[in-house]
């Protein structure tokens, strides 16, 4: 690996952001297509506590803290990592990903990062102004090893959510057809909308172990709610770490699996 | 015209055999909004219940909005919006067949497969989890087939028609978001209406949401009681396609003439 695909990008995404910012009624739409899904996202949790008092031994306004946090996190996906797939799986089928495999630069991290949709930056805003409005309704000022072990948590989660994504790229490789591979995550990631705990055993097991969606939303508002210590950030931080490495293994063998096609 | 329809959804069954996986990705999508639902349901019910909902009655209706909701969802505005944005639309125009005929047959194609792949997975649960069998109730079953086929009818024509609006702006994806975001709680996707404030459910009622799933749902677990709120259902969803294919028509003939206008 070397790191010579960083100032490219660099170079890439501020063409991105000229081409973007010919379009500013896309602000306007990304941001009231972002508060809608969370006004859904909170009549629905609302609906719930409608009829219970705590889902999972949490109440409403730490799972809005939750919710704020999934919003952060989902602003990343759709800002840097959506924008890219959506080409990968084309690119696999017609042969074209020969153009950038001749590149002399990491293919897995140019791949992931080449486009960006920076408007969607806008919900990672909106999603911790939420996060932070839910802390004071809760009446929790939280301390700083608190702060330090959310911010290291929710980094640790956005690694988490990208090795998911790899692992998602990879599979274009098998299944050529797959052009809403990203529908596969979409589904999945549904489930980080609540704590695990609200989840029967089960499922629970699958969110924390097999595909560690727990680890993105539910224990980063844990570590700033102060309902775990700040120790689990550095759980989180091996989870992360563990997770890239893994898919990034799994990303070499499928890259072996492309044999091109153009020519 | 009939052999046109047979023609046609062989061919909207082939085209989709070629993207098996793309569909199997689709259902599992369909499949998990409810499955989380009952997740969270199930913890909120625990040992008692909620407004009368008890954790199996939770599963039994979430596990007929699965099914129905495959068998009722037409994604017809994204297909309408991409054939009037990039012109897809007009050899469409000159086949001596009206383009809704094809939406219709793929419909029917893609429910078919995805739906009886529900169906078959339902059955195979309900063998080992008694919690989510139905009562044998063959006339409770065919009135569920003919809302079924209503509400289907209706989400066609909405989806449809929301897609024509295409010809005037460029979100109308966006407007069929908003419609799928309302329809979370109205239809009966995250909760059974009987869970929601009253007055939220009788806005339901009154409008057209009601009628594209939770009352089939409602018409197949059994929690509509009496002949007289079975006729109401169906009177309303007859009322409330017929309101949406009059939409239709006219968003059809309007669109079709500023379509021509611009294309010269």
């Amino acid at each position: 690996m070397n790191g010579r695909w960083i100032p490219l990008l660099g170079a890439f995404w501020r063409l991105n952001l000229a081409e973007e910012l010919q379009y500013r009624a896309n602000f306007v739409a990304s941001v009231l297509g972002t508060l809608f899904s969370m006004a859904t996202a909170l009549l629905t949790l609302s609906l719930f506590f409608h009829h219970t008092t705590s889902l999972g031994g949490w109440d409403y306004w730490e799972i809005v803290v939750l919710l704020g946090v999934f919003n952060a996190l989902t602003g990343v996906i759709e800002a840097v990592l959506r924008p890219g797939i959506g080409e990968l799986a084309g690119e696999v089928r017609s042969g074209e990903l020969d153009l950038v495999l001749v590149k002399p630069v990491d293919a897995q991290g140019f791949v992931s990062f080449r486009r960006l949709d920076i408007w969607r930056f806008t919900d990672v805003v909106l999603g911790l102004a939420l996060a932070g409005y839910a802390l004071t309704r809760l009446g929790r000022i939280p301390s700083l090893a608190q702060l330090a072990a959310f911010a290291l948590a929710l980094a640790s989660a956005a690694v988490v959510v990208y090795a998911i994504w790899v692992v998602l790229m990879s599979l274009a490789f098998w299944f050529v057809s797959v052009e809403n591979i990203a529908v596969l995550f979409d589904a999945v990631y549904e489930g980080a909308r609540y704590p695990v705990s609200a989840y029967p055993g089960a499922l629970r097991f699958v969110f924390v172990y097999l595909i560690p969606i727990a680890w993105t939303t539910t224990i980063p508002a844990s570590a700033l709610t102060g309902r775990l210590r700040p120790e689990i950030a550095l759980a989180a931080a091996l989870v992360a770490g563990l997770a890239f490495a893994l898919s990034r293994a799994l990303w070499r063998a499928a890259l072996k699996r492309y044999a091109g096609a153009s020519g | 015209m009939i052999k046109r329809y047979a023609a046609l959804i062989r061919n909207a069954w082939l085209v989709d055999l070629q993207y098996r996986a793309s569909i199997v990705l689709w259902l599992l999508w369909g499949v998990t909004e409810p499955a989380i639902a009952l997740g969270i349901w199930w913890a909120i019910a625990g040992d008692g219940s909620v407004a009368g909902y008890a954790r199996a009655d939770f599963a039994r209706y979430f596990f007929a909005v699965m099914l129905i909701n495959q068998l009722t969802i037409a994604w017809d505005s994204w297909y309408l919006d991409r054939w009037i944005r990039e012109g897809e639309l007009n050899y469409r125009l000159a086949r001596p067949l009206h383009p809704a005929h094809e939406a219709v047959a793929e419909n029917i194609a893609y429910k078919a497969r995805t739906a009886s792949v529900i169906l078959v997975v339902w059955l195979l649960v309900a063998a080992a989890w008694p919690a989510v069998r139905l009562p044998l109730d063959p006339g409770r079953w065919a009135l569920t087939l003919v809302a079924v086929l209503l509400a289907a009818a209706m989400r066609f024509f909405i989806s449809f028609t929301t897609g024509l609006l295409a010809f005037w702006t460029t979100r109308a994806t966006a407007i069929m978001e908003l419609h799928a975001g309302v329809s979370l709680f109205l239809a009966g996707r995250i909760a059974p209406l009987a869970l929601l404030p009253p007055a939220v459910a009788g806005v339901a009622g009154a409008l057209w949401f009601r009628s594209m799933l939770a009352f089939p749902v409602d018409l197949l677990t059994g929690a509509v009681h009496g002949a007289d709120a079975i006729v109401r259902g169906l009177a309303s969803q007859v009322v409330w396609l017929g309101i949406w294919i009059v939409a239709y028509r006219i968003a059809w003939s309007r669109g079709i003439r500023k379509y021509g206008a611009v294309g010269g």
